[in-house]
């Protein structure tokens, strides 16, 4: 299925609107030093958001990107501590963070649960119990300082997490647009039974989503970790709401078959940039609840118009 | 035709009341400025106060406390920004960046997370922006001072209360604990348990659970130990949320009055239960001065004085023979 291209403008025409009324109701928000914070803030959510895309595009959901994330940063700052190198770490952490998400797809494929949203609201609690029970409740600091430097420091100006983030748009760009396996997930989304008639391995696919979700989960939480200088088992918590948001915002459909990277990247921002433009205004947390919450509604609504004007078309 | 007239009616009506809103927000934060503010460029001397949370009576009082003191000096602009649960420290993170880089000339922090938060204080500093901590102590060296309780002491005094409220005899106590990792919730629970140690040994702690600082994991929390600790006859929770939400559960039981609990921050709806009798007490901070010295504290670095390390603000038990001064 495709979009016309002044359909998937919406979006973006809607981040611009917004850093405009932005930058005329805050001098501070139109700096670079700010704009580069914003991308900063919003790499995590965005890195999440990636995964979760992959796996709404095939109509499903996964509910425990968050909790994947307080696990692996568990296990990620546990072996540090423990004299683990931290390259190495962190590539366990991504290999963690993708076994959790393969046996999420195992649970839907293999078991046959009814839906995602069982067998990842399953793992969502398995997971933060394990954090909790690993880090003993409490959080583990002390890691070496080059982790930090390297992870979150900055790249020729650019700050490392939004280069990581920019290289994970990148390469799942490519994997989603460019590739068989890409091309499969939007059919599988589009229509499960004709994708499986057509002899594209549903399951095997289905599993290849969950898994790149968690390892989505992972890479964010190497970033949290180095952000925050430590591990702490309750990171995370909630996170697969704005994920599932940013998605959502960037155009992706519920029902599957439609999303991009694009669209998610911009709904990331949208977060981000309404986070940051609210906090530079001094609008209390319980107002940007309510605002990111009407964002969300009149982002789908919007699309909804659009949609009926395109088939009235 | 009409039809779409309508609809261009519906979305200038849409623009016009977004507008205004922005245009209300926008007063009301200009209003805030004192009077000597008026020819001065806006941002002249703004303080931000970044609390963990705001929603709770003792983060009310802290905000008020902050904006007597800011109120009182003219020309000096107060913000007052928090993530919407304590548990959101990254989104603290978050805020403390934005504001640090919204020029705010000093900050007054209640951190979240001691450690997560280093980093964005660091930045801060770095950008010449002093910070001053209230309510929860971090290791960050280049802090002004820290202004808050001695929660160690609370803690201790938390243990003497409940050693009073249940008299004589040996007795199996539980604690329920906020967020690990919280340094000052950490600090009332480690003062608890020593005093518990050294002046109680009567007193059996059987059973330590988190509740988070929330009034509905107080409950679950509550009820789970009363499951696995029937003979249970006194709870230390480390805040007034958690111990009013046990104290639901044991009036769910109709254990009223047979098990004590002892709260900690004397909120007024903890004092009204302690009034009551279905509190036993609650330790009281002064969240007021906390604001108060928090702001003056800013104003005195900015100004070039000298700022005590470490400024305490005192603890008191709150019972029913002196609940009378706090219900004012």
């Amino acid at each position: 299925m495709r979009t016309p291209w002044w359909q998937r403008l919406a979006p973006l025409l809607g981040l611009f609107l917004l850093c405009l009324v932005l930058s005329l109701a805050s001098p501070h928000f139109l700096t670079v030093d700010n704009l580069l914070n914003v991308l900063r803030q919003s790499a995590i959510n965005a890195i999440l958001a990636l995964g979760q895309l992959v796996v709404i595009i095939t109509a499903g959901i996964d509910l425990s990107i968050g909790s994947v994330v307080g696990l692996t940063i568990v296990i990620l700052t546990l072996l540090m501590r423990h004299g683990v190198s931290a390259p190495l770490a962190a590539l366990l952490a991504l290999g963690v963070g993708t076994l959790i998400g393969l046996a999420n797809g195992l649970l839907l494929t293999r078991l046959r649960l009814p839906h995602p949203f069982i067998s990842t609201l399953g793992t969502l609690n398995v997971a933060r119990g394990a954090a909790l029970l690993l880090a003993g409740g409490v959080p583990i600091s002390g890691l070496p300082p080059r982790f930090r430097e390297v992870v979150a420091g900055s790249l020729a100006g650019i700050p490392m997490p939004v280069v990581i983030a920019a290289l994970a748009y990148l390469v799942t760009h490519v994997f989603l647009s460019r590739t068989v396996y890409g091309r499969d997930l939007y059919a599988i989304g589009g229509n499960r039974e004709a994708a499986r008639l057509c002899g594209i391995p549903v399951d095997r696919r289905l599993n290849l989503a969950y898994a790149l979700s968690g390892a989505a989960a992972g890479l964010a939480a190497i970033v949290l970790a180095a952000r925050m200088n430590s591990g702490f088992p309750l990171a995370g918590t909630g996170a697969e709401l704005d994920a599932i948001a940013a998605v959502i915002i960037g155009g992706a459909s519920f029902f599957g078959g439609v999303g991009t990277v694009g669209g998610t990247l911009i709904g990331a921002l949208i977060i981000g940039f309404l986070r940051n433009g609210l906090n530079l205004l001094d609008v209390s947390a319980f107002w940007q609840m309510i605002v990111i919450g009407v964002v969300i509604v009149v982002a789908v609504w919007i699309d909804v118009l659009r949609q009926r004007v395109g088939r009235a078309a | 035709m009409k039809r779409e007239r309508e609809t261009g009616v519906r979305w200038a009506a849409a623009l016009v009341a977004a507008g205004a809103l922005l245009g209300c927000s926008g007063a009301s934060r200009s209003e805030k400025a004192g009077p000597a503010a008026s020819g001065a460029p806006p941002s002249a001397m703004e303080i931000a106060l970044v609390t963990k949370a705001m929603d709770s009576e003792f983060w009310l009082v802290l905000a008020d406390g902050a904006k007597a003191a800011a109120a009182a000096r003219p020309g000096v602009k107060l913000s007052i920004v928090a993530p919407d649960r304590e548990i959101n420290i990254d989104q603290q993170v978050s805020i403390l960046e934005d504001q640090t880089r919204k020029g705010v000339k000093a900050l007054v922090v209640s951190p979240a997370g001691s450690a997560q938060i280093l980093s964005a204080l660091e930045q801060a500093h770095q950008r010449g922006v002093p910070v001053i901590l209230v309510d929860t102590d971090a290791p960050f060296d280049k802090k002004v001072t820290y202004i808050g309780t001695n929660n160690r002491r609370g803690g201790q005094l938390a243990a003497k209360g409940l050693a009073e409220a249940i008299g004589g005899g040996p007795a199996e106590v539980a604690l329920i604990h906020g967020v690990p990792g919280n340094e000052s919730q950490d600090e009332r629970a480690q003062g608890f348990i020593d005093a518990l140690a050294s002046d109680y040994p009567k007193l059996k702690l059987v059973a330590r659970q988190p509740g988070n600082s929330e009034r509905a994991l107080g409950l679950t929390v509550m009820e789970n130990i009363l499951t696995a600790h029937p003979g249970i006859k006194g709870v230390f929770a480390t805040n007034d949320q958690m111990a009013l939400g046990a104290m639901e559960a044991l009036e769910a039981r109709s254990l009223r009055g047979r098990i004590k609990i002892i709260g900690f921050d004397a909120t007024k709806e903890a004092v009204q239960a302690t009034v009551d009798g279905r509190l036993a007490g609650s330790v009281a901070q002064n969240p007021f001065l906390m604001g108060q010295r928090g702001v003056e504290a800013a104003l005195d670095t900015l100004d070039g004085k000298p700022v005590e390390k470490r400024i305490d603000t005192g603890t008191e038990l709150v019972t029913a023979a002196n609940a009378a001064k706090y219900l004012k």
